[in-house]
């Protein structure tokens, strides 16, 4: 056990890029295939294990790994999880053997590339979960970016090279100025204590005046409010998504723009406490402002996938405000945080299941236009339930996972910002909008266009990926402390002591005499 | 015993929703009674314990549910007088109606999907009455309205229906928000959602200004809750349109349980309300004027089942009017004895309804009194008990709220109540006479397509296939079969006697049932003063006075409409209809407050959606965003020119350019 925990972040961080080569150079795709859903197979049991082994009593940093790497400039290779990123963590993994199910009938030459791809970008997504030294964090938020890239600009859609390269100039765009403000800080850092470190644990301790915090705020908070994506940052989002293929959307929505607002509580709040608190507002007003004019774009799309794409702006809003409540003493709310990390699950899993239904049908078809279907309840009624179930998760209904987490958010946000909230609450009632007229379009109304009238129910393939999503968004609107138990010391800490931010670490080969609770 | 009574419809429910899709229609009816049955005994015998202890109210933790910061929400339940008695409601007025559904839902291709909602709405209806603290309650609250769209948009292949469904859905999330809002403020000033230690915090223990303050907000905001579930002004409009829903279903949810939930809520919360008059204004003014103004538009539906609709929403009124002027045990008995003859005049209406083919025009019906006797007279009970007739039930319930609403609300208030019981007994009564009475107007069921309703379709397409519900051989219509009206003799049995629980002490009863309820009602020290009328010896003259102008009220009306429709439509009506235009049209169509909401809110929401994504996002953030793009380009270009491109020249430029940033970054 304990060796297993001593490497086990570096197995879930290149396991996945091993198998990705395997994959590449296998001699067919049968083969590729199965050398690509056995490995992410075993990468979910890793996940599973980090999530079983964890102590989800300390908010410490664990299963740490620590190695140098660059000591020149005081680069580590530290890899490591709290209750900050163990969900995340865990979601990722969980939902690579699920997209590889979904491609499972592809074959093509060119399937070979795709599916290293998928798990190159698996690689890269928990490298940036786990990573805990700033320049190792940065080559993995870099390196998500490459198979993303060729995702959606080889296997997309008309204007996927348009999508493609504002996806990449939008997200690069941020990034520099958030390597700018990188390289600031480590200066700074040595100003402070004379050494030079990349190694996050470190750099918290830099105590930056305000002024100065303000700059580098602004600039980690662009980078990240562009990936979230945060209004008016937002638009390379539906082009992208559009454009993606299903896997593609059910990535980027899935773990990609969760990087955004898991990079806000990671960095731009502990690393800059002070100037937080004066930008808090104008975030949260950006916030509230993203629920509500993403719900009403999403009302008038008429592509399925838009619509889907336009809710994740709103979506995704109701976690920025969950994220910079801050309370009239100074410390964050508790509850708006707890709902700000459980809803990145959440919508990583409904929006998922949404995007993988709206692939089903644009497999069947090759149309996504709203228009084009009605009445698809009478014919697919699988379908049809599972789609309403992920329609039910998505607008917030109690007893299903978005309910937790937008409730905590919201009944966190008033108690800082009643005003905010108020507001924020009208998108419960304009996410039903446009989520109902998307079910009432797809589903119901007579069944009268001939090349509906023949489509199929789910087959068992599209069941074995669509069913663990649907279950998962129900126990978790029941069961939420079985999944945010372990969350809360470390949010809790965070939410406490953003400002005098310093993590505990435990190392993976500590973790062993810890028994799971 | 709880927890049998709680899982028993959610297993039911998974069973054919899940599990039995390809299971035989019996089986699928039987699996959702045997669902309810063990609900209902399960319920009754709770009920038995809980009395045999005194009344003893008895709390049941299932598990930890929200627990983030300060705020925690177990699933817990509470057995005590008020969610006892709505338990009984909802299980035993279900069953019946389960029961019933299986007739009406004869023609049906396949039913699993309409039985698991069914069975899911009685589970989540049981949440919300069970409920021991706000997020229960709130979990019941949109799961309700969750199985209400579903059920309202059964027959999913009319978009007019799922488009109901949908209204239904989104207006009741409008009411939904303030709901939240309520619980919002309830943790930030009371720090915690617990219905218990609610009730001890505010009922028990002096209270500062300010949370004074905030329980008036709270209120007010749960309130709003209420009219969206409760249908009252201004948030009604779903109602009426949930009549697209299979009949059982209006039945069910849109009489008997879901649209209390409104005055379920305000009476749980009883305590707060005492302690905000301004509230209580509100609340009595709303109930009076949704009783009043929905009472006449129903004199003027022709469609049957609107006009149950509107009748619901106007005695709807009537029980939030009695939660408004303090009496919220006289609006827990109008509910109970509500849910009884409203139960009861729907699914007597559906099987009107089914005897004439999915018709629901009652100028095409008539004298249907020969063909369905048992229906007819179980209807006249029911129309009996709605209108007041001593000693059916409504008398009771009613009559305890106008006097209530005279002695709390004022003489104005109360002939509110007595004009809308007269526009009640008079649609009624027209109501009765256009189905039952006088010669039937039907036309020769010669051509079942022609009449079917749209929405109907399908099933008449089935008919085809024999169905043998005595549809084929005979185009009178017919008696309906004894599953269907032996839940409606029950019925009406309760809706004739269930009053006399509360005869009022002014004719020598004991008012039993606010006997019952008393120890559910607490008005905090604070309210004392305000609401001590409710205490106070009442004059038993004045109160047999206002009872017998009521009931004169009621048989004027109910003469008039004999009159006017006793013997079909009277010929004057058409001269009247054409010489007062304008109130018709008015009335007709429903004081145009669709239309009002359409043009003014809906309408201007969708523009100014267009005009964010259309122009906002696409020309001015997408323009900068390509702009700038072509910006690049164009400086790119350019400087392209200059430069040789060598790949050195542009590694130098690059490391002195980041020199330079970091050195003004370093030093400064």
């Amino acid at each position: 056990m304990q060796l297993i925990n001593s490497y086990i972040l570096s197995f879930l961080v290149f396991m996945p890029l091993v198998a990705a080569f395997a994959v590449f150079l296998s001699p067919s795709t049968a083969v590729a295939r199965w050398v690509a859903m056995g490995s992410s197979i075993l990468v979910f049991l890793g996940g599973l294990h980090v999530w079983y082994w964890f102590d989800g009593s300390s908010p410490a940093l664990q299963f740490v790994e620590s190695y140098d790497w660059i000591p020149t400039f005081g680069v580590k290779y530290i890899l490591g999880v709290d209750g900050l990123s163990l969900l995340l963590v865990v979601l990722t993994t969980f939902l690579l053997p699920l997209v590889l199910l979904s491609q499972w009938h592809i074959d093509n030459p060119r399937q070979k590339t795709f599916l290293a791809l998928l798990l190159a970008l698996e690689s890269g997504m928990i490298g940036a979960l786990a990573a805990m030294d700033v320049v190792f964090f940065y080559v993995f938020w870099e390196a998500m970016l490459i198979p993303m890239y060729f995702i959606i600009g080889v296997w997309g859609g008309k204007r996927r090279i348009y999508a493609a390269t504002k996806f990449i100039l939008y997200t690069v765009l941020g990034s520099l100025l958030m390597l700018a403000a990188a390289v600031l800080l480590y200066f700074a850092h040595f100003r402070q204590n004379g050494v030079y470190s990349t190694s996050l644990l470190d750099l918290y301790s830099v105590r930056l005046p305000v002024s100065e915090q303000m700059w580098l705020f602004t600039a980690f908070a662009v980078a990240f409010a562009i990936k979230v994506p945060m209004w008016p940052f937002h638009t390379w989002l539906p082009d992208a998504h559009v454009e993606a293929p299903t896997v593609g959307s059910v990535l980027l929505a899935g773990v990609l723009l969760k990087m955004g607002t898991y990079g806000l509580l990671r960095f731009a709040v502990p690393l800059f406490p002070e100037a937080m608190v004066v930008a808090a507002p104008i975030l949260i007003f950006c916030g509230v402002v993203g629920i509500i004019y993403g719900a009403l774009t999403a009302w008038v799309q008429k592509d399925a996938k838009k619509m889907v794409a336009y809710s994740s702006v709103s979506h995704l809003g109701f976690v920025v405000i969950g994220t910079f409540a801050v309370m009239a003493g100074g410390e964050l709310n508790v509850e708006a945080l707890t709902g700000a990390t459980y809803q990145m699950i959440n919508h990583g899993i409904s929006t998922g299941a949404l995007f993988f239904l709206v692939g089903v049908i644009y497999e069947r078809r090759h149309t996504r236009q709203l228009s084009d279907f009605g009445g698809l309840a009478e014919n697919m009624p699988w379908f049809a339930t599972l789609l309403i179930i992920a329609t039910l998760s998505s607008v917030g209904l109690p007893g299903t996972g978005g309910f937790v987490g937008e409730f905590l958010i919201l009944i966190g946000v008033f108690q800082a910002m009643p005003i905010a909230a108020m507001f924020a609450s009208l998108g419960v009632l304009l996410g039903a909008v446009y989520m109902l007229t998307l079910c009432r379009k797809i589903l119901f109304g007579p069944l009268d266009n001939p090349e509906n009238k023949v489509l199929k129910d789910l087959n068992a393939r599209e069941l074995g990926y669509l069913v663990p999503l649907a279950v998962l968004a129900i126990v978790m609107g029941i069961f939420p402390n079985a999944f945010m138990g372990k969350t809360k010391p470390a949010i809790e800490h965070l939410a406490k002591h953003y400002k005098n931010y310093s993590l505990d670490y435990k190392m993976g080969y500590d973790m062993s005499d810890k028994s799971a609770n | 015993m709880l927890w049998v009574m709680l899982l028993a419809p959610l297993v039911g429910a998974i069973l054919n929703g899940l599990l039995l899709r390809k299971a035989p229609k019996l089986v699928s009816h039987l699996v959702a009674i045997a669902a309810m049955a063990i609900a209902f005994a399960a319920a009754v015998s709770m009920f038995l314990e809980m009395m045999h202890s005194g009344g003893e109210a008895k709390t049941f933790l299932a598990f930890d549910w929200l627990d983030a910061g300060g705020f925690h929400a177990p699933f817990k339940y509470v057995v005590d007088r008020l969610s006892g008695l709505m338990m009984l409601v909802v299980t035993g007025v279900g069953m019946l109606i389960h029961i019933y559904a299986g007739g009406y839902m004869h023609e049906e291709v396949t039913t699993y999907r309409f039985f698991a909602y069914l069975n899911l709405f009685v589970f989540m209806m049981l949440q919300l009455v069970m409920a021991d603290n706000l997020m229960v309650m709130f979990v019941g609250w949109e799961g309700v309205g969750l199985c209400s769209y579903l059920l309202i948009g059964y027959w999913f292949h009319d978009d007019k229906n799922a488009a109901a469904g949908m209204k239904a859905f989104l207006v009741n999330r409008i009411g939904d928000i303030g709901f939240l809002i309520g619980i919002f403020l309830t943790y930030k000033y009371f720090g915690t959602v617990s219905f218990t230690e609610l009730r001890q915090l505010i009922g028990h223990e002096p209270l500062d200004a300010v949370k004074i303050g905030a329980i008036g907000w709270i209120t007010l905001c749960m309130f709003v809750g209420a009219t969206g579930k409760s249908a009252q002004l201004p948030l009604y409009i779903w109602l009426p349109d949930a009549m697209a829903g299979p009949t059982p279903v209006s039945a069910l949810i849109h009489a008997a349980t879901m649209v209390t939930a409104g005055v379920f809520m305000m009476t749980r919360l009883n305590f707060m309300y005492y302690l905000s008059p301004s509230t209580m204004h509100v609340v009595a003014i709303i109930g009076g004027l949704t009783a009043f103004f929905a009472a006449t538009i129903a004199i003027v539906q022709s469609d049957i089942k609107k006009v149950l609709a509107y009748s619901t929403v106007s005695q709807l009124g009537y029980m939030v009017m009695a939660c408004g002027v303090g009496a919220f045990d006289a609006g827990v008995f109008h509910l109970l004895t509500h849910a009884c003859f409203k139960a009861l005049m729907f699914m007597a209406a559906g099987s009107v309804i089914v005897a004439m083919h999915h018709e629901q025009d009652m100028f095409k019906m008539g004298g249907l009194r020969k063909y369905m006797p048992v229906t007819h007279f179980v209807f006249l009970i029911g129309v009996l008990a709605i209108i007041g007739m001593p000693p059916f039930a409504g008398f009771f319930s009613k009559d305890e709220i106008l006097w209530k609403a005279y002695i709390g609300g004022g003489p104005l208030l109360w002939g509110i109540g007595v004009v809308t019981a007269g526009c009640t007994s008079f649609y009624m009564v027209r109501l009765l006479c256009l189905t039952f009475y006088g010669a039937h107007r039907g036309a020769h069921h010669d051509d079942h397509a022609a009449h079917g309703h749209a929405d109907h379709k399908k099933q008449d397409d089935h008919k085809a296939h024999g169905d043998a519900h005595g549809h084929g051989d005979s185009h009178t219509p017919h008696e309906t079969g004894m599953d269907m009206w032996g839940p409606l003799v029950v019925l009406a049995a309760l809706s004739a006697t269930v009053g006399l629980l509360g005869v009022p002490h002014a004719l020598g009863g004991h008012n039993l049932f606010a006997e019952y309820l008393e120890p559910i009602m607490l008005i905090p020290e604070a309210a004392k003063e305000h609401w001590e009328f409710l205490e106070a010896t009442y004059s038993h003259t004045l109160e047999m006075g206002l009872m017998a102008s009521s009931v004169v009220v009621m048989l004027i009306a109910s003469f008039t409409a004999i009159k006017l429709y006793g013997g079909g439509p009277a010929p004057v009506l058409t001269k009247w209809r054409t010489s007062c235009s304008g109130v018709y049209n008015t009335l007709s169509n429903k004081y145009f407050v669709d239309e009002f909401y359409v043009a003014n809110i809906v309408t201007p929401v969708r523009e100014i959606a267009e005009f964010l994504w259309a122009f906002v996002d696409v020309k001015i953030i997408d323009g900068a965003v390509n702009s700038a793009g072509e910006i690049c380009r164009f400086i790119a270009g350019t400087v392209s020119f200059k430069m040789t491109g060598s790949i050195h020249r542009h590694a130098m430029v690059l490391v002195v350019g980041l020199v330079c940033a970091l050195s003004v970054l370093v030093f400064n």
